[in-house]
């Protein structure tokens, strides 16, 4: 376990904790293998199936990676993620007529002002951040509804250029080597930069402070406010980039193209061994967690079970997980939850 | 301290700010929007808010315990659900007594990973809320489901006509428990307790209160009154759709936080949330009626929560700004050297 508090921190224990999380994916994996030789399901370990659970897991990962900044801050989760993908996706696509870049660049802005937003009034005035948030994401939906009057756009009909269409395709599409997904080299460089920036730099440790104890990490000088906004500027940002890996995959700017991604990526954050009390956990972890929850519903998909009914164990898994997670950090008397 | 008229006039309005705000919102509307004063649309208001306004008194007690429970809508819609599945097999009765207990249930594993595992309760009611929608899906194959029978349209006629002007029976149930769960919460030590128990959890326990008995019973009656609304209303439709509570959360969270409940507990009222659910219908329908949509709707619904959750942080804010001053003691101080300055200057 990975904590300040505790009397001995070793990398070792902190490896080892990690590694128990990619042991469970490697269970998951066995388990698929197993299904896949007694018959029940076909093809799971196939390579065109491995690539499935790749590009899946990478965009629930791109999410998990940037809220993992809010949980370990001790604000739980950002609400306001499911319409911030939904909305930037939306303006992306309105001013790919004005060229690709140009596009990018308003839509990540634009993420980036819905994460300051949330992160000012979070952490000056200390706003309840789910209810913040939540409402955030009401206000959000409501504006998507105004401004493109209750419809869905889709790229090639606002008159803009084939080849920003073109590259605004390959967010999703393009494959190094045909095979690697941009989406997952995405992933790939945010979780070794999200990893480097909470170990390594005085932001992250900062930030386990604030996690942990609010006050103490005030009393000790710690400007809290702008760290607090940090972290919600960077789970805006990365919610920013999957809905736009999103949209790019669906081809259609829609209201709920971020739909779900909240709790998905929360259930990654909390199975990845980040403790929602905040100020405990590891993005390797989270990595580690966005893994399982992919393996898991791929599984769910060629065993059969519909998308409702794996939202049913999806859920249970997340309270069997926080539940158990709660009461052993209590056993060991480390709770301050 | 000496407060200055103008101070004590503000906390006077921030106390009733629901009623007034109901006060401004009916006579604006009545005076400009169209066909908004008039018997019919005052009995279709008053309908549509016997759902969220059944809803909001769990959820108000929830809150004033200091946890927050995002699991009603999907209580709502599983309730709705299982009273017109069940109906065919156990009639409407045991249909219904299902559908309670259900909502009961819900209400009591929340309670008891909140207080006994001692579990966020946000965290706990999220993984709940998306549980349960898997089981609305699961239960009820994606589709809404629909009773035709003549006992269904017997049940639904009588819900839905007017007793007297204004009260229909389905209005008429939901004032039952808005007035039985507010004079529960005014009038009795038990409900009593529960604000002492949002306000300051160990002080209650330290007083003899059994804290998580109350937290349990609290998201116990939120799971029961969501159950109720739900259940209400798919009789009164003879239909359960599949986002019958799909905006009732962020309804009655806004109207509980307009209504006054403290996010952090131990301050509120239930019959504050339903006058808050009151002013916030009449300003949808007045919206409505000016001929706009759906969407400006919703946009105001977020502006509206967004802006008394501003609003309460920052009060709280300004509060902590201004602990321990004594802006009357420095009025005084800076007459005083001015004072000094002046004879120092040999000025009278």
């Amino acid at each position: 376990m990975s904590d300040l508090r505790t009397v001995r921190t070793g990398s070792f224990s902190n490896i080892m904790s990690t590694a128990g999380v990619y042991g469970i994916a490697v269970l998951f994996l066995a388990l698929g293998a197993l299904l896949q030789a007694t018959g029940a399901i076909g093809n799971f370990l196939s390579p065109q199936n491995m690539l499935n659970i790749v590009d899946a897991v990478a965009l629930v990962g791109i999410v998990a990676v940037g809220m993992s900044f809010v949980t370990y801050s001790g604000h739980f989760a950002d609400m306001s993620v499911p319409t911030t993908m939904g909305f930037t996706g939306y303006i992306c696509i309105e001013m790919l007529r004005y060229g690709f870049l140009p596009a990018l660049l308003v839509a990540l802005v634009v993420g980036v002002l819905i994460g300051l937003l949330n992160g000012f009034v979070i952490g000056k005035f200390r706003a309840n951040p789910i209810i913040w948030t939540l409402a955030v994401n009401y206000v959000t939906m409501g504006m998507i509804r105004l401004i493109w009057a209750n419809k869905q756009i889709y790229p090639d009909m606002r008159g803009s250029g084939e080849k920003a269409i073109a590259l605004f395709d390959a967010i999703y599409r393009l494959r190094f080597f045909h095979l690697i997904g941009l989406p997952l080299v995405m992933l790939v460089v945010l979780v070794i930069i999200g990893q480097f920036v909470l170990t390594r730099t005085s932001f992250g440790v900062k930030l386990k402070l604030t996690g942990s104890s609010l006050r103490a990490a005030k009393l000790s000088g710690i400007a809290v406010e702008r760290g607090i906004m940090l972290s919600f500027v960077l789970c805006a940002l990365t919610a920013t980039i999957a809905g736009l890996a999103v949209t790019s995959l669906s081809r259609v700017g829609a209201w709920y193209n971020g739909a779900g991604y909240d709790f998905k990526a929360v259930t990654a954050i909390v199975i990845g061994g980040m403790t929602l009390a905040g100020g405990r956990g590891t993005i390797l972890g989270v990595l580690g967690g966005s893994l399982i929850i992919g393996i898991l519903n791929n599984i769910m998909t060629l065993v059969g079970i519909g998308t409702f009914s794996q939202d049913m164990v999806r859920g249970a898994i997340f309270i069997i997980v926080v539940g158990t997670n709660a009461l052993s950090l209590r056993r060991l008397g480390r709770d301050d939850a | 301290m000496r407060r200055s008229g103008r101070n004590s006039l503000l906390a006077l309005g921030d106390k009733y700010r629901i009623y007034i705000l109901l006060v401004v919102v009916f006579t604006f509307m009545s005076l400009f929007a169209p066909k908004f004063f008039a018997l019919q649309n005052m009995t279709s208001v008053l309908n549509a808010i016997a759902m969220n306004a059944t809803v909001a008194i769990g959820f108000t007690v929830v809150m004033i315990c200091g946890q927050l429970d995002l699991s009603i809508g999907s209580v709502i819609t599983f309730a709705g659900v299982l009273t017109m599945g069940l109906q065919p097999v156990l009639g409407f009765a045991g249909a219904i007594a299902v559908a309670v207990l259900g909502g009961a249930f819900v209400g009591l594993v929340n309670g008891l990973l909140v207080a006994k595992a001692k579990i966020n309760s946000f965290i706990v009611t999220l993984g709940t809320m998306t549980l349960l929608q898997g089981s609305i899906y699961q239960f009820s194959g994606g589709n809404s489901i629909s009773v035709s029978t003549d006992q269904a349209f017997a049940i639904s006629d009588f819900l839905g006509k007017s007793l007297v002007p204004l009260v229909t029976p389905r209005v008429l149930i939901a004032i039952l428990l808005v007035a039985m769960v507010e004079l529960f919460m005014r009038r009795t030590r038990s409900g009593r307790n529960f604000f002492l128990v949002g306000g300051n959890r160990s002080t209650a326990w330290l007083a003899g209160i059994n804290t998580d008995r109350f937290l349990i019973a609290a998201f116990v009656l939120s799971g029961v009154t969501a159950a109720i609304g739900g259940i209400v209303s798919v009789l009164v439709s003879t239909a359960a759709t599949l986002n019958l509570g799909e905006n009732s959360l962020m309804y009655v969270i806004s109207a509980t936080i307009i209504g006054g409940t403290a996010m952090s507990g131990g301050k509120g009222g239930v019959l504050r949330s339903v006058v808050a659910i009151l002013s916030l219908e009449m300003l949808y329908t007045g919206i409505i009626l000016f001929g706009l949509g759906n969407e400006v709707k919703i946009f105001f619904a977020g502006i509206i929560l967004a802006y008394v959750v501003l609003y309460e942080a920052y009060a709280v804010y300004r509060h902590e700004k201004t602990l321990g001053q004594r802006p009357e003691l420095m009025k005084e101080l800076a007459a005083r050297t001015a004072a000094t300055r002046d004879r120092k200057a040999g000025r009278p």
